[in-house]
Order: C-alpha cells, then structure tokens, then sequence
C-alpha cells in the first residue's frame, strides 16, 4: 500500500517537468509590410591609442533559417559589407555567418558569434540590423599579461559551472557507483526550464504579477527563473532516483546496465529537448547584452561578475555543508564506503535521495549560469558532459571536494588552452587531463588510492 | 498513407547499407562489450579512423586508395592503445569516460580548420571511393544502373557495398563466433565473469583487455571504412557520440555476447526506423495537436524517433538488459 502512495507524485513531478519544458514556443507571425534582416559585417581594428576602425567585409555569405530550421533566405554582402535578406514576417529568426565564405586571414572575433538568433520581438521597426566583426576586435593591443588574465578569469568562470554541475556527478557516483551518462541533460533542463520561465511564460501562472518581477503573461524575472529552475531541477533529480534508479537497486540490477540505462535517457532527453526547443542557442530576457567592466587587466560584464560571485557562494556553502552538518557527514561517509555508512545506522537510501535532489539543483543553477554566460541551447549540458568527467576524474571519483577543485582546474585549464591551441580545440587538454591523470594518479588529486588489478 | 511505400522503405532499412555498417560496429562493439564487458562508448571515434584512412590517401596523402585500409587499422590501433593504456587496469568506467572523451576530441580536431589542410574541415573530404566503385565494375556491376530485387530496387552502387559489406558482416561475423568459442574467447568471458579469478589462474588480464579492446576497435573501423565508401564521403559530424549510442541501443536490441544478436539486432533497429520514420512523417503530415498544444509537427519526426532509441534503451535494461537472443547470465556482471 504504502508503495502505491509513493509512487503518484513521482509520475506527477516525471510528467510536470516533462510539460514544464514542453510548454514550449508557439510563435505567431505577423507579416503586413515587408520584414527585411539587415546584416553587416566589420573587420574591426583597434589602433594604438584604442581608436576603433572598421572596414567593411564584402563577400560574406548568410544563411537566415526560422524556427523549424527551415531556410528561408542568404544572401551576401555588398562593397559597404551590408546584406538585406527580407524575411516572411515577425518571427524568431537565426542567422548563420558561413565562416568558410570569410576572406582568406579573417575569422570571426571572439565576441562574435558565427550564429545569431534573432527573437520575435525584436523586430522594432521593419528591418532588424545584425552586426558580426572579425578581426582580433578590441584585444589586438593586449599585452600577454592581459590576454593570460582575460583567459584565466574565463576559465575561472567555466570552472565555477564546471565545479557546480560535477559535485552532483561525483557524488552520485560516490553514493551509488553510477556513471550518469545523462548529468549533462540535466544541467541543460536548467537553462531551458529557466528560459521557459523567462521568456515563453505560463499563462497559468499570471495570477502571480502582483509579485515584482512577475509579468501578466505569466513570465517570470530571470531571478526568478534561475530559483524556479534550480527548484524544478532539484525534483526532476529527484524523481530520476524514485522513479528509476531506486526501484533498480531494489531489484539489484548491476551497475554497467543502470550505466547504459543513463545513455537511454540521454538519448531521450537530449532529442526531448531539441524536438521542442529546436537547434538554435537563445539568451535571456534580461542582462543579455551588458557593457563589459575593466577590472585591472580584465574586462568582465556585471552579469558575470555577480553569477561568479554567487557560484562562489553556492559552492562555500556546499562544502561547508559537506564538512560540518550532520547530513554532509553522512553523505561523505556513504560515499566513502555504502556497506560500512550503513553498519554505522546511516540511512543510504535518505543519503542517496539527498544527493540526487542536490545534484540535480546544482546541475540545474549550473546550466542557468552557463546559458546566462553563453545562451541557452539544447546541447549545452551534453557539450560540458566530457569536462564535467575530467574535472571529477582529476580530482578523485567519488569525492566532492575533488570535483569542486578539478571543476576550477578543468576549466581554467580549458580556457587558458585557447592562448595556445586555437578555440575549436580549446577542450582538448581535457582529454589529457584524462589521461594523464589515469595514468600517473588514478585515484585523482583527492581520491583515496584503492588496489584495483 | 502509403502503406506499400512505408513496407517497401522499411524492409530496404531491414538489409540496407545501414543495417551492414551498424552490423559491422555492432560486432566490434559486441566483442568488446558483450564478451569482455568493456565499456568502449567511443565506437564512432574508431569508425571515424577508418573513414579517414581512407579519405586522407586521396586529400593528404595522395597516395593509392588502398593504403587506406593499413593507415585507417594503424589509426584505429594506436587510439586503441591511446584510450587502453591509461585505464584497462582501472574500473569499467574510467574507459566509458574516456573513451566518450576521446571520440569527441576526435571528431573536433578532424573538423577544426587548424588541421584542414589533413582532414578537410567540416566539409570533410570527397571524391576518393573511385577505385573501389571500379572494383565494382570489373564485376559486372554497372555503378549508375538499377538492379530490381524482388520488390527493391538499388542503384549499381548501393547493390557494390552492399555486397561487399554483407560479405564482410558474415566473414567477421564467423571469425568472431569462432574466436569467442576458442580458449582465447574462454579468457575474455571469463574476464567480464571475475577479473581476480582469472588473474589468479596466471593470465595477463591487462593484456586480454587490451587485445579485445584492439581487436572491436579494428572491426570498429572496418564499420566506418564501409560508411564512407558507401557515402563516397568522410564527413566529421558522421562519427559524433550519438553515433556510438544508437550502435549501442541496436547491440542491445539484438543480444549481447552473441553474434547472431550483433547482426539481427542492427537489422532489426534500421527496420523499426525506418518505419517509424516514415510513419510518423505521414502521420504528422498536419501538426497533431490537443487545444492550442502542438504535439508533433513534421519537422519533430526525427526527433521523436530518436527520443524512442532512447526509450527503447530504457525499457531493455529495465526488462530485458540480455536483449532479445541473448542470454540473461551474459549480462549479469557488474562494473565495480
């Protein structure tokens, strides 16, 4: 009897996390006069006494697709580096820059995405103008020092989502022995459950705007959101436990079948996320496009200086947690030995259901964080996935506090690789992280050394 | 809706091109996982060293098409010792994690446009598989021809890799059966049973590892090698971590430590694909909707399928992780 109570709300939360997301975007056009996109493209130069000068790009190609991905214009540009492509009306748009149609030594700044998304409502007058530069843009003059301090406060910055979203990982391998193929799927539903909230809107939820910061159309301040997100990624992790991973253990299935089960819900999940999201990357409402602050040798923009702080905190207090309370003991011991914890009268399973509700949450706020850094998209957790597996590798399976400091690691590392690799192939030092790390100190820099063969 | 159509289309996914290089990976993977219980989830990084064997003598190289097949095995042999060495003697999941990583650096460095001037970007790389079409041709088979085949019909070229590849899929199919039955077999079986009982029985579990690792990354390759010649194209986001995972589901569908199940299995993964694709596409011809709530439109169809891949993923290794021909003691072993 008492399993049968148990079971309800767990589909319930299953299903409304499910149509949480699926709430998705229906988006109405409107197409009276004649909607054009105007694009332009800058090589942009900084002189020395930082000047800026930009000469215009000719021969650029553009590739405009809607909301299904569906084509629906390119074009290419002219002697002033302009290109107007009319669009069918009022819609959200996105807007590729084929980097292959550059001219010869010219690539893409860093700023300056290769693909840009345009929102419905955007359009404030007929045309919408787009920019993209090339060019080394404002960095050109930087010294070594700066550009090494630019690199690690970026890299610190990916470290601290990097750290959030792998304690989750690592402790859920701690407690259970599970790889979870699909913790990036779970940092992903924060960002877009965040940017359900934020941008899409529950009408239901209207009712709510005598609340600041709640709108009548049921959309929600991304503060508000990233609570709301953490929250509801705080239950998904949750039910991902009650509804699967409980019932497996009860049943004794082995750990390599439960392994493989979390590259199903990846599949799932991650096609979950496209089929009703759709392939573009999308940013939020509000703080989306902030001036950036010298601070000393960095430029860093408020938005992410107070993400940064705030992860600092969110990640303090995590350890402190870990280290002090009764709970984080007991959560630390499960995960250093379950069989002993539980001799000991810790209950596992309360542990366990503790550290999925928490990595969940974490992974969520990670993925908010990340999308409010890069935009959100439906692979954004996946592409951190091999990281997150570095940072909690480098700083020993199982450990939280190891995933904290390989999250940091991993990332810093990973940024400051751009000085010297180029960007596409930033991630590759993890992938030695990996390896070496397995090679010379398996157990990782926290990790308790085990005889294994 | 065009039932006859949705038949024909499914049955041609049931012995298409896609159903022998899944078929061919599956195998690999199979000796990898099935028998040793190696977690290898970098399957699309061996394939892709074989479509870039291949393609690199024609874009890099320019040497004969054929040298492709021993640099496309070098290639797949040094990453296997590249992904072994560091975690073969670690627990089963530290070779999950890497090789996942290694697969995804792979795919990146071949499609960067650093390295452009080796692998050809994203576009990758064209126009190589001529000798093998005119092998093709000595044969008999006319490339740009239809041959009609009771109720399919297949192009000249399709009809050339299917042969080929069908013929490789019971050629490697039967090396395997036989090598798994032999002592050599015994030992990798053994291995995924208990590590420490065969270790103490003096066997070099380290190197067995290793040798199944080599030896599904090699078939692994022939895979990719098919792939591309089947393509006549090596392109990078061909060999993503996707590609590893749906190889995995039609493992599994089949039965693993069986090589009936490696080669029924992708079979019957193409042919429930390829009908549920076709299907649905029809189905959603109109967007389904309930109220103002649009359940599927057209464009979701491949999305939709796919999310029921993982599903089916879900529901076999809750209720039957063995899979339909295998064995359930076969999959009882456990990682830690």
């Amino acid at each position: 009897m008492a399993e049968c109570r148990r079971r309800w709300p767990v589909r319930m939360f299953l299903g409304l996390g499910v149509l949480l997301v699926a709430a998705g975007m229906t988006s109405s056009a409107v197409s009276a006069e004649d909607i054009a996109i105007r694009v332009q493209v800058k090589e942009q130069n900084r002189d020395e006494s930082g000047k800026v000068d930009n000469q215009p790009v000719v021969g650029v190609e553009i590739v405009i697709t809607d909301a299904s991905g569906t084509e629906v214009g390119r074009g290419v540009t002219a002697e002033d580096g302009v290109v107007v492509v009319p669009v069918p009306g009022r819609a959200d748009y996105t807007v590729e820059l084929l980097e292959d149609s550059l001219p010869d030594g010219q690539s893409l700044s860093p700023q300056s995405p290769p693909v840009q998304s345009i929102a419905e409502d955007s359009f404030v007058t007929a045309t919408k103008t787009l920019n993209f530069f090339t060019g080394e843009s404002q960095r050109v003059t930087d010294t070594a020092f700066e550009r090494v301090a630019q690199r690690f406060s970026d890299g610190f910055r990916l470290g601290l989502v990097l750290a959030m979203c792998a304690v989750g990982l690592s402790l859920i391998f701690g407690t259970t022995g599970l790889t979870n193929f699909a913790h990036g799927e779970m940092v992903t539903f924060g960002g877009l459950a965040a940017f359900v909230f934020n941008i899409t809107g529950l009408t239901f939820l209207g009712f709510l705007d005598f609340l600041p910061g709640v709108y009548p159309d049921g959309r929600f301040h991304v503060i508000w959101a990233t609570i709301l997100a953490a929250v509801f990624g705080g239950l998904f992790g949750w039910a991902l436990n009650a509804g699967i991973f409980l019932k497996l253990r009860r049943r004794g299935i082995g750990l390599v079948t439960q392994m493989v089960l979390t590259v199903g819900l990846s599949i799932l999940l991650k096609n979950f996320f496209l089929s009703r999201f759709g392939g573009r990357t999308r940013p939020f409402r509000e703080y989306s496009l902030q001036k950036a602050l010298d601070i000393g040798p960095i430029s860093i923009t408020p938005r992410d200086l107070t993400v940064s702080i705030i992860s600092i905190f969110i990640l303090v207090a995590v350890a402190l947690t870990l280290r002090y309370t009764r709970l984080g003991k007991a959560t630390r011991a499960v995960s250093d030995n379950p069989d002993l914890a539980s001799a000991t009268g810790i209950d596992s399973e309360r542990v366990i259901r503790l550290v999925w509700i928490a990595g969940g949450a974490l992974a969520a706020l990670g993925g908010v964080f990340r999308g409010l850094d890069e935009q959100v998209s439906f692979e954004m957790g996946g592409r951190l996935l091999f990281l997150m597996f570095a940072a909690i590798t480098l700083g020993g399976l199982g450990s939280a506090f190891g995933a904290l400091i390989g999250g940091i690691v991993v990332g810093v590392l990973v940024e400051m690789a751009s000085l010297v690799v180029p960007t596409e192939l930033k991630t590759t030092p993890a992938l030695a992280i990996l390896i070496l790390v397995l090679l010379f100190r398996p157990q990782g820099l926290l990790g308790k050394a085990q005889r294994v063969g | 809706m065009d039932w006859s159509l949705i038949f024909e289309l499914s049955l041609k996914g049931l012995i298409g091109i896609n159903a022998v290089y899944f078929a061919i990976a599956a195998i690999g993977l199979n000796v990898q996982f099935g028998y040793t219980g190696l977690l290898n989830f970098g399957q699309a990084g061996f394939m892709a060293c074989g479509a870039y064997g291949l393609g690199m003598t024609a874009h890099y190289f320019e040497i004969s098409f054929w040298w492709g097949i021993p640099l496309g095995i070098l290639f797949s042999l040094l990453l296997g010792l590249l992904m072994g060495i560091p975690t073969l003697r670690l627990r089963a999941d530290y070779l999950a994690i890497v090789t996942i990583a290694a697969a995804e650096i792979i795919r990146l460095v071949v499609r960067s446009v650093r390295f452009k001037h080796y692998f050809g970007g994203s576009d990758g790389i064209n126009r190589f598989a001529q000798p093998f079409r005119e092998v093709g041709a000595d044969f008999g088979i006319d490339q740009t021809q239809l041959y009609g085949f009771g109720p399919f019909t297949f192009t000249g070229r399709e009809l050339w890799t299917m042969i080929v590849g069908w013929s490789l899929v019971a050629l490697i199919g039967y090396l395997v059966y036989k090598l798994m039955k032999s002592p050599w077999g015994r030992v990798l079986k053994a291995i995924r049973e208990d590590e420490d009982a065969v270790r103490s029985l003096g066997k070099n579990v380290y190197s067995y590892k290793m040798q199944s690792l080599l030896l599904g990354g090699v078939i692994g390759t022939i895979s990719g090698m098919i792939f591309a010649l089947d393509r006549g194209s090596v392109q990078p986001d061909n060999y993503s971590r996707d590609v590893t995972f749906y190889i995995l589901t039609a493992l599994v569908l089949g039965g693993v430590a069986k090589v009936s199940g490696s080669i029924i299995g992708p079979m019957l993964f193409w042919l429930i694909f390829t009908f549920l694709d076709n299907f649905l596409r029809q189905v959603a011809d109109k967007p389904i909707k309930i109220g103002n709530f649009t359940i599927m439109q057209s464009t979701q169809v491949g999305q939709v399928n796919f999310m029921l891949v993982g599903l089916t993923l879900i529901l076999l290794m809750v209720y039957r992780p063995q899979g339909i021909f295998g064995n359930r003691q076969e999959m009882a072993f456990d990682g830690r």
